[in-house]
């Protein structure tokens, strides 16, 4: 089986967000960018896969600091690795890159595509269904565990309150991944230095062909709230102030 | 003699099996790879003569180290008897009587054998009355076989001397065999008869007792002078790097580990002095370093078996338990090296990941932004905002000293303010000082001692390189941690800086009077030593002049010093969850420092240390009564407001 995962680079979150100067993007120059999440257990997902029955794992990496992931990849399993082209400073629009990643999933004769469910910048979870829909291969989305017999597919979805479905399906298919079997592995730092000498591969981007149905105007930051206060460490302290918070508040009479 | 074929036999029949019950460690030393332990004779030399001939650790343990030292001389008197007892009939003619033996010697044997019998009875005193808890898991029978046989043979003895007098032979060199001949002599005992019955008993025991070593903690009689001879002559702070030889970075078998570290197996006397120190051992944690010595000396004996060493023989929760104090290494008479050990086994399971959650954010968060935090790098410099002045970027400008400032120092808000207060002190004394801004990244020293060795490589060369590009004297570090991993680990990568504590700055800075304090009136406080600035680098003293210079009185902990008591966040342990703990290492330490009853302050010099205690003594809900500060909060300059004693109850 030819598995293809996809990783996309988000702006780290813990970071200080600012916004650029049209107010409609945030400004990336001094942003730290980490993987997606859902993609980090798509990944580990294809490499449970290869685990339990042998695949080839291409990982394609897509964003800022891709060469890092990319390694990252290769340490953990992924057979071949490459970076995919894209615009410079941009979001990243699964509208924008889901022609190129179809492409390369024909290209890699890839029986199987795996990315994230959604990422920070596509929270519709868009990615799976436009390459589904491109590829004209069976999609799922929201899956927490894959289970491949040959060319069946077993797919879990969670649909919450612990109701969970599974489906059928067959070769070849798109996979939104939720969760990864397991927790995504953790890799040494000695296996990354080994990996760091792996060729990682180019890819330049398709046109997407899609028209731009909708844009951004405006983008808004969270608003700083009032801080919190420290009442003390010790329980009388802690109910004078709070007594008296409460009666300044006119919640009650001190 | 008649005697002299049956005892031939006797001796080589025992030293037969001696060396069949050996065979399995001789098996595994030979076959085990090199260490370099040859260099430094002399050194060695003189270490071997303080630990063994001035009992140096041992006699930190009065009783035991007393009691020890007499059965240990006693040995040596008696084993001129022995040597007589032998020699004698093995080699018809030997006699120790022209150099004495029949004289002095005979009075020393007299008189040592009654010492080593009180020797074994406060022995016997100390583990079946006093029973102290660090024996606990020791093996009891082992102990009892030996306590046995050694007063079998010292028994045989006296008695064989009191039947030769009783025979005829003189006794007036041998005050005590001579009264126990008149009570053969009452006890209607034939001389010749009794003589012959209490020699084979005395060979007879002293040939059962070598033959029992090699399955015995008393091996360490043979092999603790060697073992201490062999230790490690690196810094204390300079964990051991992955010899190229090895494949992995970690160890997954027994017999990857170095001769020395096998013979470390071999050598421990079971004395527990390790495990009454251990810190994660007294938070209910399953780690015991004597019994991570024992259950792998056990395993090596029972030869190559079906169970892994990591996650077999030592559980991998025992492995993560270990704050890398170094306490137990501290400890141990015979120089065993506990956390060269563990940290091996760490390697392994770093390597095949297995580790936990809360580890592998850590160290995920570690790879990708240079901090356990997961905060970006650019944030590192934060704290400078609210500082009244400007720092130097030490990579755009010359400066006098380099600060490293740390991950906690930088990030965590709690700590923040501390580092502000060692930024305003260094400028109220005019030192020159800059910092890497968001160059710096964690200096691996916890990294490393996670079994994280790639990582703390990448870490490293990372810093090193940005070091290495700016133009400084001296590198100060606010962490113990950062100090000793740049003082000391670094120069695996053949760099060697000259690093400072921040308190060895301070210390000088007041002493050569660049800096003017308000002087407290004496107020009590106490002084918490962190194991990376103490037992690691040797840091006792500054912490303590500061304090002075201060004008407090320092009232120290019973466990102060090198014999500190570790706050558990060390080694990795900080990124790991409390699952299995009883008791809190840094609740523990609080409990002992109010037990002292006089101090309002817990001084630490440690930045993790702040948020550690602070938690402790919350969650003690004894914030009344005991507060943990920085040594840099004692310490105001006179151009700022004084410090506030509150008054503390003396109880
Ligand atoms: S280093 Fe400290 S925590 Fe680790 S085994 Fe030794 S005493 Fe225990
Ligand atoms: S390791 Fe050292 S301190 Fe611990 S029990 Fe063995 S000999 Fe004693």
């Amino acid at each position: 089986m030819n598995i293809l995962v996809v990783l996309r680079m988000i702006p780290d979150s813990a970071g200080e967000l600012q916004l650029a100067e049209d107010g409609r993007s945030i400004d990336r120059e001094w942003l730290d960018f980490q993987l997606n999440d859902f993609d980090d257990h798509a990944l580990e997902e294809a490499i449970l896969l290869k685990e339990a029955g042998g695949a080839k794992v291409t990982a394609v990496a897509v964003g800022e600091g891709t060469n890092r992931v990319l390694q990252m990849a290769a340490a953990r399993g992924a057979d071949e690795v490459v970076a995919l082209q894209a615009e410079e400073d941009a979001m990243i629009s699964s509208r924008e890159i889901a022609a190129s990643i179809a492409a390369m999933a024909r290209a890699k004769s890839a029986d199987l595509v795996l990315c994230g469910v959604q990422s920070s910048e596509d929270v519709f979870g868009q990615l799976a269904p436009y390459v589904g829909a491109l590829l004209d291969w069976p999609h799922v989305s929201g899956t927490n565990r894959i289970v491949a017999n040959g060319a069946v597919l077993r797919v879990t979805q969670e649909r919450g309150a612990g109701v969970a479905v599974t489906y059928e399906l067959a070769t070849p298919a798109v996979l939104g991944v939720q969760t990864a079997s397991k927790a995504p592995r953790y890799v040494s730092g000695s296996k990354l230095r080994e990996a760091s000498k792996t060729p990682i591969g180019r890819a330049a981007p398709e046109s997407s062909g899609f028209e731009r149905s909708a844009e951004i105007i405006t983008l808004r930051l969270p608003v700083q709230g009032g801080s919190g206060e420290n009442l003390g460490g010790d329980a009388e302290t802690v109910a004078d102030r709070l007594v008296s918070i409460l009666a300044a508040k006119g919640l009650a009479r001190n | 003699m008649a005697s002299t074929l049956p005892l031939w036999i006797l001796v080589i029949t025992a030293l037969a099996l001696t060396a069949w019950r050996s065979r399995r460690y001789a098996f595994a030393l030979a076959n085990a790879p090199a260490a370099a332990r040859f260099d430094r004779p002399m050194l060695r030399l003189q270490g071997v003569m303080v630990a063994i001939g001035m009992h140096r650790k041992m006699l930190r343990k009065p009783l035991s180290g007393v009691l020890h030292a007499i059965i240990f001389i006693s040995f040596f008197v008696l084993f001129t008897a022995t040597i007589d007892a032998f020699g004698s009939r093995l080699f018809p003619g030997f006699s120790l009587a022209p150099i004495g033996g029949e004289t002095w010697i005979a009075a020393l044997q007299d008189i040592f054998s009654v010492l080593m019998l009180v020797g074994v009875g406060l022995a016997l005193y100390q583990r079946y009355v006093l029973r102290p808890a660090r024996f606990d898991g020791s093996s009891g029978s082992d102990a009892a076989i030996i306590y046995v046989l050694i007063v079998l043979i010292v028994a045989s003895l006296l008695l064989e001397a009191a039947a030769r007098i009783a025979g005829g032979a003189d006794g007036s060199w041998r005050p005590v065999a001579s009264a126990l001949a008149g009570l053969l002599d009452r006890a209607g005992i034939p001389a010749h008869q009794g003589e012959e019955l209490f020699y084979w008993a005395h060979v007879g025991a002293i040939l059962a007792f070598l033959v029992y070593i090699p399955g015995s903690k008393h091996r360490h009689m043979f092999l603790a002078a060697p073992n201490i001879y062999f230790r490690s002559l690196e810094p204390r702070g300079l964990a051991p790097a992955v010899p190229e030889a090895r494949e992995a970075p970690g160890i997954d078998s027994l017999g990857q580990f170095d001769w020395k570290q096998q013979l470390d197996l071999l050598s421990c006397t079971e004395c527990g002095r390790c495990q009454a120190v251990c810190p994660a051992y007294a938070a209910g944690l399953p780690l015991s370093p004597k019994l991570l010595i024992t259950d792998m000396r056990d395993a090596l004996a029972a030869g190559p078996s079906a169970a892994p060493l990591v996650g077999g023989v030592i559980s991998e929760e025992t492995l993560w338990a270990c704050t890398t104090c170094r306490a137990c290494m501290e400890a141990c008479p015979v120089e065993i090296e506990h956390l060269p050990k563990i940290i091996d086994m760490r390697r392994h399971l770093v390597d095949e990941g297995r580790v936990s959650p809360g580890l592998q954010e850590a160290l995920s968060n570690l790879t990708r932004l240079g901090n356990s935090m997961g905060k970006p790098s650019k944030m590192r410099a934060r704290w400078t905002r609210e500082l009244g002045f400007p720092v130097k970027d030490a990579r755009e400008e010359p400066v006098d000293v380099l600060w490293f400032v740390g991950d906690y120092a930088s990030y965590d808000p709690r700590v923040q303010e501390i580092t502000r207060k060692v930024a305003e002190l260094l400028t109220a004394a005019g030192v020159d000082f800059g910092i890497l801004f968001d160059a710096e990244r964690n200096s691996g020293n916890d990294v490393r001692r996670a079994g994280e060795e790639g990582l703390f490589e990448t870490l490293a060369q990372s810093n090193i390189d940005e070091i290495k590009a700016c133009s400084f004297n001296r590198i100060m570090t606010t962490d113990p941690h950062s100090l000793n991993a740049l003082k000391n680990d670094y120069q695996h990568f053949g760099a060697t800086f000259e690093v400072l504590h921040y308190t060895a700055l301070l210390a000088e800075l007041i002493a050569a009077g660049k800096l003017d304090l308000h002087v407290a009136d004496g107020a009590r406080v106490t002084y918490h030593d962190p194991c990376y600035l103490g037992r690691y680098n040797g840091g006792f003293d500054a912490p303590r002049e500061l304090i002075r210079a201060a004008g407090y009185t320092l009232h120290d902990m019973p466990r102060c010093r090198e014999n500190s008591f570790c706050c558990g966040a060390g080694g990795g342990r900080i990124w790991q969850g409390d699952d299995g703990v009883t008791e809190r290492p840094s609740e523990n330490r609080i409990r002992e420092a109010l037990s002292l009853g006089d101090v309002a302050y817990f001084v630490v010099a440690c930045p993790k240390d702040k948020v550690m205690y602070t938690a402790a003594i919350d969650a003690l809900g004894v914030a009344d009564r005991l507060k943990a500060v920085d040594i840099a909060e004692l310490l105001v300059p006179l151009t700022s407001q004084a410090l506030e004693i509150p008054t503390v109850e003396t109880t």
